[in-house]
């Protein structure tokens, strides 16, 4: 430890390790999500599915808070050098740790009995599911490339499933059937609405400028 | 900049760094033996010499650059050793202005101020109980000087007044090159002294200031390796490291200044980054050792080794006991407590502490 000043590096420093944390981040934030999916959709229930979702979120906070220790580090260390990314990465850090909670909040809705395996809208349900869970894997992807041009695409494309969420949660709120099914639809929606625009925001880093950052978890009108 | 340029360019400016203190000597030596008796008479007093290296540290924000240049004079024959000892002790609580000053930058927010205030006078107040601790011991028996002395002797192999290293071979022929120059146009040879003296300070401060500026790019990711591994370690790894970092950037402001906004945010606890702090008060004394290395005099390589020897004896004395390591701490947290409730107060302390203070004392004792 006292001569790790005089070692060559060991994977990445700095800026870099902050990134590869983020990508991780959202990569245990994907395993979260498809745990969660699996009890949502028929049985994937256990004590063990349950000390995983724990346990990975855990990391996940752990997580948030060794990025922001880095980057405080980088910041005293090196001054204003890479001031734009620090300020990026403290924000959108806190973007890639809520989409792992709203992924352990989807598990928890299978804790509280929802099951949509034999739901007669189970294709449009996981359709949805399906989306996020690709958005999760290119989001990851696209971060660690710091690939602007398929950033944008993805955020173009996961813009136009908010407002499909919003017309689902309208769905249930005017449904008739069983209060239960509403309020199950309405958290399930929303939580995907929360990961998507979470996921945005975090894509938006690749994109827009540091005043532009974090919007995409609020409503369009709201966003300029 | 490529790397391998930026690290050709500091050893390009370490070797007029020693360049710089050859020609302060030889400067010196040309004022002749009035000038260097007056000089010495004002330094007589251990207090005054105490004051000047305090003042001297905080104006050009660097005790290497005060040691260096106190190295320079001592090798010159100005100064003899007992009478740059206080000066160098001075300069030790001088450099921790500059961190002080850093720790200002956080009196918006009282709880991160309060964090900060605290981690930069626990410096302050480390290096005064140090001084006022050894400077009287040292006055008293000579101890410090004495066993640097028989260091110095040690390494030069004899008790000569000269030693001979490659170094000082190779910054002998760049002064000289320097002296030939203004030496041919200049003819009087008061004025060649005050050139050598004006030049050689200039090129101890300019290169010394940009060997840290490039330094610091150059291992800044070693820097935040190694910090990033002491966060949550205390004691004599801590001080390692904080020793390396200083040796690596020539600076220990910049080692302490680090700390600060890292103490504020609450990542490196007070307690923690006191060793690194004292760590960087051993480090900051190679600049000196090397400045010695070129003067080749023993005189100067015992001041440079008392240097060391002080920082390493005050850790000694005052860290390994929990009930006095704590204490400039728990001093600097109530300092740190009285500057939340009146601000004030804490740009009081340093401008009384660190300019008022060292000129009456310089005033007075002259």
């Amino acid at each position: 430890m006292v001569f790790d000043f005089f070692r060559g590096s060991s994977g990445p420093q700095g800026i870099d390790a902050v990134e590869a944390q983020i990508v991780q981040m959202v990569r245990d934030s994907r395993t979260v999500f498809e745990t969660s999916m699996s009890a949502v959709f028929g049985g994937g229930k256990s004590t063990e599915a349950n000390q995983e979702v724990s346990q990975t979120d855990q990391g996940i906070n752990e997580a948030q808070q060794d990025v922001r220790r880095t980057l405080m580090m980088h910041a005293s260390v090196q001054g204003d050098v890479d001031l734009p990314l620090v300020l990026t990465y403290m924000s959108v850090v806190k973007d890639a740790e809520r989409i792992g909670d709203y992924a352990k909040n989807l598990y928890d809705l299978a804790k509280f009995g929802v099951d949509f395996e034999v739901a007669p809208d189970r294709a449009e349900l996981e359709g949805y599911c399906e989306n996020v869970d690709r958005l999760l894997g290119d989001a990851a992807d696209a971060f660690e490339k710091s690939d602007s041009e398929r950033a944008q695409h993805l955020i173009d494309k996961a813009d136009g499933f908010l407002d499909d969420y919003d017309d689902h949660v309208q769905a249930a709120y005017e449904s008739q059937g069983p209060a239960s099914d509403a309020v199950a639809r309405t958290l399930y929606y929303r939580f995907l609405k929360r990961i998507t625009a979470h996921v945005m925001n975090l894509l938006t880093s690749l994109v827009m400028p540091v005043d532009r950052l974090d919007y995409y978890d609020e409503a369009r009108d709201d966003r300029d | 900049m490529p790397t391998w340029v930026r690290a050709i360019l500091v050893i390009g400016l370490l070797y007029l760094f020693l360049v710089g203190v050859k020609l302060l000597e030889g400067g010196i030596k040309g004022l002749g033996s009035d000038f260097t008796d007056a000089l010495f008479d004002s330094v007589s007093n251990p207090l005054s010499g105490l004051f000047v290296g305090i003042l001297a540290t905080v104006l050009v924000q660097s005790s290497s650059v005060t040691t260096s240049t106190i190295v320079g004079l001592v090798a010159a024959g100005v100064i003899d050793v007992p009478a740059a000892v206080p000066m160098i002790m001075g300069a030790n609580i001088g450099t921790t202005v500059t961190n002080t000053i850093v720790a200002l930058g956080s009196v918006r927010r009282s709880d991160e101020f309060r964090l900060a205030f605290t981690a930069a006078t626990m410096h302050d107040f480390f290096n005064v109980m140090a001084v006022a601790i050894l400077l009287p011991l040292e006055l008293l028996t000579g101890f410090l000087s004495e066993w640097a002395a028989s260091i110095a002797n040690f390494i030069a192999g004899g008790e000569g007044l000269t030693f001979d290293s490659p170094i000082k071979g190779a910054v002998k022929w760049g002064a000289g090159l320097f002296e030939d120059g203004y030496g041919t146009v200049i003819k009087n040879e008061t004025a060649v002294a005050v050139i050598g003296i004006i030049l050689g300070i200039a090129l101890i401060f300019l290169t010394l200031m940009f060997i840290t500026k490039n330094m610091k790019v150059l291992v800044a990711t070693r820097i935040e390796r190694s910090l990033n591994a002491v966060l949550a370690k205390s004691g004599l790894i801590g001080m390692i490291v904080g020793m390396i970092v200083t040796i690596a950037v020539q600076s220990s402001s910049i080692t302490t200044s680090v700390l600060i906004p890292l103490v504020a945010s609450g990542i490196l606890l007070v307690r923690n980054a006191y060793p690194i702090t004292l760590g960087a008060n051993v480090g900051t004394t190679v600049t000196a050792l090397l400045a010695a290395m070129a003067a080749g005099t023993i005189a100067g390589l015992t001041i440079a080794l008392t240097h060391t020897l002080f920082n390493l004896v005050a850790i000694a004395v005052l860290y390994p006991w929990k009930r006095i390591r704590y204490i400039p701490v728990d001093l600097a947290s109530k300092l740190a407590d009285l500057a939340v409730r009146r601000t004030w107060a804490a740009i009081a302390y340093v401008v009384a502490f660190f300019v008022v203070l060292p000129i009456v004392g310089i005033v007075v004792l002259s």
